[in-house]
């Protein structure tokens, strides 16, 4: 908001006791409005006639459907958010949150398979606000009556040079969608909950990205493209993706044991992608091997300062994973292991402080804490330990 | 780049600026935390600060507030400034979970005040811009009318209804579909 606009010299009264709220310009009130969900942002139009149009060009329009509120049947919710689109007449939107997470069975039926009108419609309004030069961008339709995330999106790209925050929740992407390449502002993009495709693997092309979210992916894992100016990501597989192998007694290259640290011809589906970054988080569920698959030809974290890790990576007596990664971050700062055990209750912090030793290996030559939060100490925190000494690391938990 | 970067911030960190209120009180502030109000970026950049930046729209009440709010955030933006010497990097390690709770706390007990003082800080933030302070306190507002009925809103507020009753229907009628 441009400073300094409003009440031209004018300065604020001496006596503050008498500010009341009418000494905000229309600027600040439509600011205020936009916090609002949007059936009470359209509803200050009757508080005096200065209100009336105030809603209609806030910057902010947030849709929330929630059952047995008042957004609560998709009639209701279709009919409010097109008349509501109607009187803002394309105004120029900042921020633009689509919430259907509260949706109960019959309606999330609705955002799946058993309506398209419906799906037709929400895409309408998320394409509409691209074309309202909307800034940022939530779609969140996660819902806890649904296995698979399956509200899908046009398979397009967003060509929008405005766009700089795009945040999606339980929705169904595709190929094309995933171009981003035509949003040159576009820094931060979060996948929660999203579903790619079962039977190819999709590319994200994001160059311009500084912040990357891929929580819960659905389906195939899909490739992460060069994103020189990434400082932080997050990313989170689990067995809902389709690279994970369950069988027990499998002797396939990426189980268990049979996974091979170098010597791979396999392009990178992940790592390659982050390997910018400043500020890595990487957790895996036990039994997908993207990341295991990755290591075979990992790159160098020239970037990178701290780097966050769950089990995945620390399994005794193979610590060969995250010995890996730690030989391609030369200059990490802090390693932090996120361990859970489900032996013990007890939830308890430790941090271990690194003194490095005499002659402690170049590559590490940066990393001056090692944090490992478990729930306590076990066997496999102790191996962990003794690992870490053998390593040069000396490690001390307090 | 990382010990430059901390060479630029120890200089920022050592410039003092003169912040002035409408009410001629002087308040001496570091870079780091002036900077977060992008009006004096600006003014900073423009070199035009020597003597103090006189702040006309802003009483020493709301300033000092306003600086609290700042000062908090800076260091913030700045990482765990100081908290450990031996490691001088320790800096740019990423921001703690707990710094950011301590935040959440800070923030919520700076929105503790009465509503001329909240709308003080609004307009001192829109004036200086300062993005986060802004939504935080716009934020507060919007919480407050939250399932509250127009009659409530403006009784809360003390906005007069200016329009007729025919006028009030027909905005009523319009908008139905919102209402209902």
């Amino acid at each position: 908001m441009p400073a300094g606009k409003g009440k031209e010299g004018a300065p604020t009264p001496a006596c503050s006791d008498s500010i009341g709220i009418d000494a905000l310009s229309d600027e600040l009130l439509q600011h205020i409005i936009g916090f609002l969900q949007a059936q009470e942002a359209v509803r200050t139009c009757v508080l005096a006639r200065r209100w009336r149009n105030l809603w209609k060009s806030a910057m902010r329009v947030r849709i929330v459907a929630d059952e047995d509120k008042f957004l609560g049947s998709v009639e209701k919710l279709c009919s409010f958010v097109d008349r509501l689109l109607q009187h803002r007449r394309g105004s120029t939107l900042h921020t633009f949150d689509l919430v259907f997470t509260s949706f109960g069975q019959e309606m999330s039926a609705c955002l799946y398979k058993d309506d398209y009108s419906f799906l037709k419609l929400v895409n309408d309004w998320f394409w509409h606000a691209e074309s309202c030069q909307v800034q940022v961008l939530f779609l969140n339709a996660f819902s806890r009556y649904i296995e698979d995330p399956s509200l899908l999106l046009y398979n397009k790209p967003i060509e929008s040079r405005h766009l700089t925050r795009l945040e999606l929740d339980g929705v169904s992407v595709q190929s094309r969608f995933l171009d981003f390449s035509n949003c040159p502002s576009l820094e931060q993009l979060e996948f929660h909950n999203c579903y790619f495709s079962d039977d190819s693997r999709f590319r994200i092309r994001a160059p311009n990205l500084d912040s990357l979210v891929l929580a819960k992916v659905w389906g195939m894992i899909p490739v992460l493209e060069s994103m020189p100016s990434l400082v932080t990501a997050y990313v989170a597989t689990s067995m809902e993706s389709e690279d994970t192998c369950f069988e027990n007694d499998c002797a396939c290259e990426f189980c268990e044991n049979y996974y091979k640290i170098s010597g791979g011809t396999d392009s990178c589906v992940l790592l390659k992608g982050l390997s910018e970054a400043e500020h890595l988080t990487l957790f895996s569920g036990p039994q997908t091997y993207i990341f295991k698959m990755d290591l075979k030809c990992c790159p160098m974290f020239s970037k990178l300062r701290t780097l966050v890790l769950n089990d995945y990576w620390c399994v005794p007596d193979d610590f060969r994973a995250l010995v890996c990664i730690l030989k391609h971050s030369p200059v990490l700062q802090k390693l932090t292991l996120e361990l859970s055990s489900e032996k013990y209750r007890q939830q308890r912090e430790r941090k271990g402080i690194l003194a490095p030793m005499e002659g402690s290996a170049a590559i590490l030559e940066h990393l001056k804490i090692i944090e490992v939060t478990c729930d306590a100490v076990d066997e496999r925190i102790c191996k962990l330990t003794f690992f870490l000494c053998a390593f040069h690391i000396c490690f001390t938990l307090n | 780049m990382a010990s430059a970067g901390s060479g630029d911030e120890k200089a920022a960190a050592a410039a003092m600026i003169t912040l002035i209120s409408s009410d001629n009180e002087k308040f001496e502030v570091t870079e780091a935390t002036a900077t977060l109000s992008q009006t004096i970026r600006h003014m900073i950049e423009d070199g035009c600060t020597d003597g103090g930046v006189p702040l006309p729209n802003v009483t020493s009440k709301i300033l000092a507030r306003v600086i609290e709010y700042c000062k908090k955030h800076a260091t913030a933006a700045a990482g765990e400034e100081g908290s450990s010497s031996s490691f001088s990097d320790a800096a740019f390690l990423e921001v703690d979970r707990a710094f950011l709770e301590e935040l959440e706390e800070f923030d919520d007990a700076f929105l503790e005040v009465d509503r001329a003082t909240l709308f003080d800080l609004i307009l001192a933030a829109n004036y200086l811009d300062i993005k986060g302070l802004l939504n935080l306190t716009c934020q507060k507002v919007a919480d407050s009318v939250k399932g509250k009925t127009p009659e409530q809103i403006r009784e809360m507020y003390n906005i007069v209804n200016d329009l007729t009753p025919e006028e009030e229907a027909e905005i009523r009628r319009e908008t139905q579909w919102a209402f209902e």
